[in-house]
């Protein structure tokens, strides 16, 4: 899982290199590699907030238009507190 | 990074842009002040949420796909050749759709010690896309769902303001080298076209219930709370002032960029085009045309402090284009031109096409962009509009500012917003039931609320 065990080590990479010290492995976050599948669940989260906000939306829409209250009924809801 | 001099450069422009976005954030704070100061009491938390829930769902798709955009189209694709080839040495690299630099799958959209840079240069944009979903966001209140406005959000936050972005606000944009499009500050970009985007959604959408008399003759609604309303604004030009900054380079090197001989050396800030300027020379700029809104709108509106504000913003919009280039005064001047066409119009339209825009967004953003881009093809007529000016960049001129400006009100933003607004309309989503704008869509919050005041006042300990 880690993607790096020693911080000496990742940042020595390339220690032959010419470029020493320019090339340290850079991703240091876990499971490099599945960026893909991350964005995939992304998407899907994000769609999925759409479609359950919205449905809840309407659903609080069509309970509340059934009671219709008047356009100043609201005002006798004002708290105090 | 091996050395101390580079290493400072690299951090110092990651702090300065993370800097920018802070900034910025106050941009949305003043927004949300703004509409809750202008809905009424009984859609006070609903308007609130509408405009917070555009923060995650913009920054996420913005995330997947709106920054890739800005990356993937400045040739259109397909109008006008990329000067990023291997002989300018502008390769960024291939990779999904046109370029590695923003692929949501790449390794350089995340956390590295390879790169400083593009997570706060991402963020710098995705906080100009708070700001152009924010803008529609005002204009609707009070009578749109909120899961409408959050596909419109996000169609505007990550995809119509990311192309024209693309097309108009990248050093490499076919609109600089075919039109000779110049917008520094994004009064095309995001304002004139977040405008006209609004202006789209609101033909379709419809004004309040009650704004119109029978006889067509317009009612002021509001705003109910108009302190809030002008803290709001103020925290929006407060948040301005990170959004100049971060449209800027702070520090790039021009002389080896532009080819201006062996060693030379020219050490400056520049705009988004790679050209150019200073954060000093701008700071005149957006004070004289910031002061030049607030004088224009104070005489023109009568010392009305809903409008002296918003003719601020205003001001500084209508400028914007040309405020890396203008002299002050020439900013001021501008500024006051653009702030008095913007509320006519505003006016105009509202008599005339009964378009109900709750908070003014149309003009001072739409209508003021869209001005200040026009002016600013006469005013800097002949101006390069590249500093890669021997790669075949046409000259700023008025005929294709104004072109410009079409695109970005029009093509980029009432169209898109009118057929989105169409297509949510024609599915019932779009707008809130009748009887539910008429009890207003706090309600059965203020309801549930009033009861557990009873309840706690009527218990015994």
């Amino acid at each position: 899982m880690a993607t790096l065990t020693s911080w000496v080590e990742h940042l020595t990479t390339d220690v032959d290199s010419a470029t020493e010290g320019m090339q340290v492995a850079g991703e240091i976050y876990p499971m490099v590699g599945t960026e893909g599948w991350l964005l995939l669940i992304g998407v899907i989260a994000w769609l999925a907030f759409h479609v359950a906000t919205g449905n809840g939306e309407a659903e609080e829409h069509k309970k509340l238009a059934r009671k219709a209250p008047g356009p100043n009924a609201h005002k006798n809801n004002i708290t105090e507190w | 990074m091996t050395d101390e001099l580079g290493a400072l450069t690299v951090i110092f422009t990651e702090f300065y842009y993370w800097m920018t976005v802070v900034l910025m954030f106050l941009i949305h704070v003043g927004f949300c002040m703004y509409e809750v100061g202008a809905s009424r009491y009984k859609n006070h938390q609903h308007t609130l949420m509408k405009n917070t829930i555009l923060i995650p769902l913009v920054t996420i798709t913005f995330f997947f796909f709106g920054w890739w955009i800005y990356w993937a189209f400045p040739t259109g694709p397909g109008i006008a050749p990329s000067i990023m080839t291997e002989s300018t040495g502008l390769v960024l690299g291939g990779g999904f759709g046109a370029n590695e630099l923003a692929n949501p799958m790449s390794p350089i959209m995340a956390i590295g010690l390879n790169d400083h840079i593009n997570g706060v240069f991402w963020a710098a944009f995705l906080l100009f896309s708070w700001t152009a979903a924010s803008i529609v966001s005002g204009a609707l209140i009070e009578r749109i769902t909120t899961f409408a406005f959050g596909i419109l959000a996000i169609a505007i936050g990550s995809v119509f303001w990311t192309i024209d972005a693309s097309w108009g606000w990248h050093f490499d944009g076919w609109m600089l080298k075919l039109l000779g499009y110049h917008d520094a500050y994004a009064s095309g970009v995001i304002h004139a076209c977040a405008g006209g985007f609004a202006l789209g959604v609101l033909a379709v959408l419809g004004p309040r219930i009650g704004k119109f008399s029978s006889s067509g003759e317009p009612r002021n609604i509001g705003p109910r709370n108009p302190w809030l309303v002008c803290i709001g604004l103020f925290l929006i030009y407060t948040g301005f002032w990170g959004f100049y900054a971060a449209c800027n380079i702070p520090i790039f090197n021009l002389g080896p960029e532009y080819g201006l001989g062996d060693g030379v050396n020219f050490w400056t800030a520049t705009n988004i085009y790679v050209t150019p300027t200073t954060l000093s020379g701008i700071t005149f700029n957006f004070l004289m045309s910031l002061s030049g809104g607030l004088l224009a709108a104070y005489w023109i509106s009568k010392g009305d402090p809903f409008w002296t504000y918003s003719g601020g913003l205003a001001g500084i919009i209508t400028a914007s284009a040309g405020n890396d280039l203008y002299h002050p005064i020439q900013a001021m001047i501008i500024a006051g031109v653009g702030t008095i066409i913007a509320y006519k119009l505003h006016y105009w339209v509202e008599r005339k096409f009964k378009i109900d825009d709750a908070v003014g967004a149309v003009a001072v953003h739409g209508y003021a962009g869209v001005v200040g881009l026009i002016i600013c093809g006469f005013v800097l007529w002949g101006y390069p509009s590249s500093g890669y000016d021997g790669l075949g960049y046409a000259p700023i001129n008025p005929v294709g500012m104004i072109i410009g400006a079409f695109i970005m009100f029009v093509v980029l933003g009432f169209v898109p917003g009118y057929v989105l607004a169409k297509i949510l309309h024609a599915a019932g989503k779009l707008r809130i039931p009748r009887e539910v704008e008429l009890a207003g869509l706090d309600y059965n919050i203020m309801e549930s609320a009033k009861k557990d005041e009873k309840a706690v006042a009527s218990s015994n300990r």
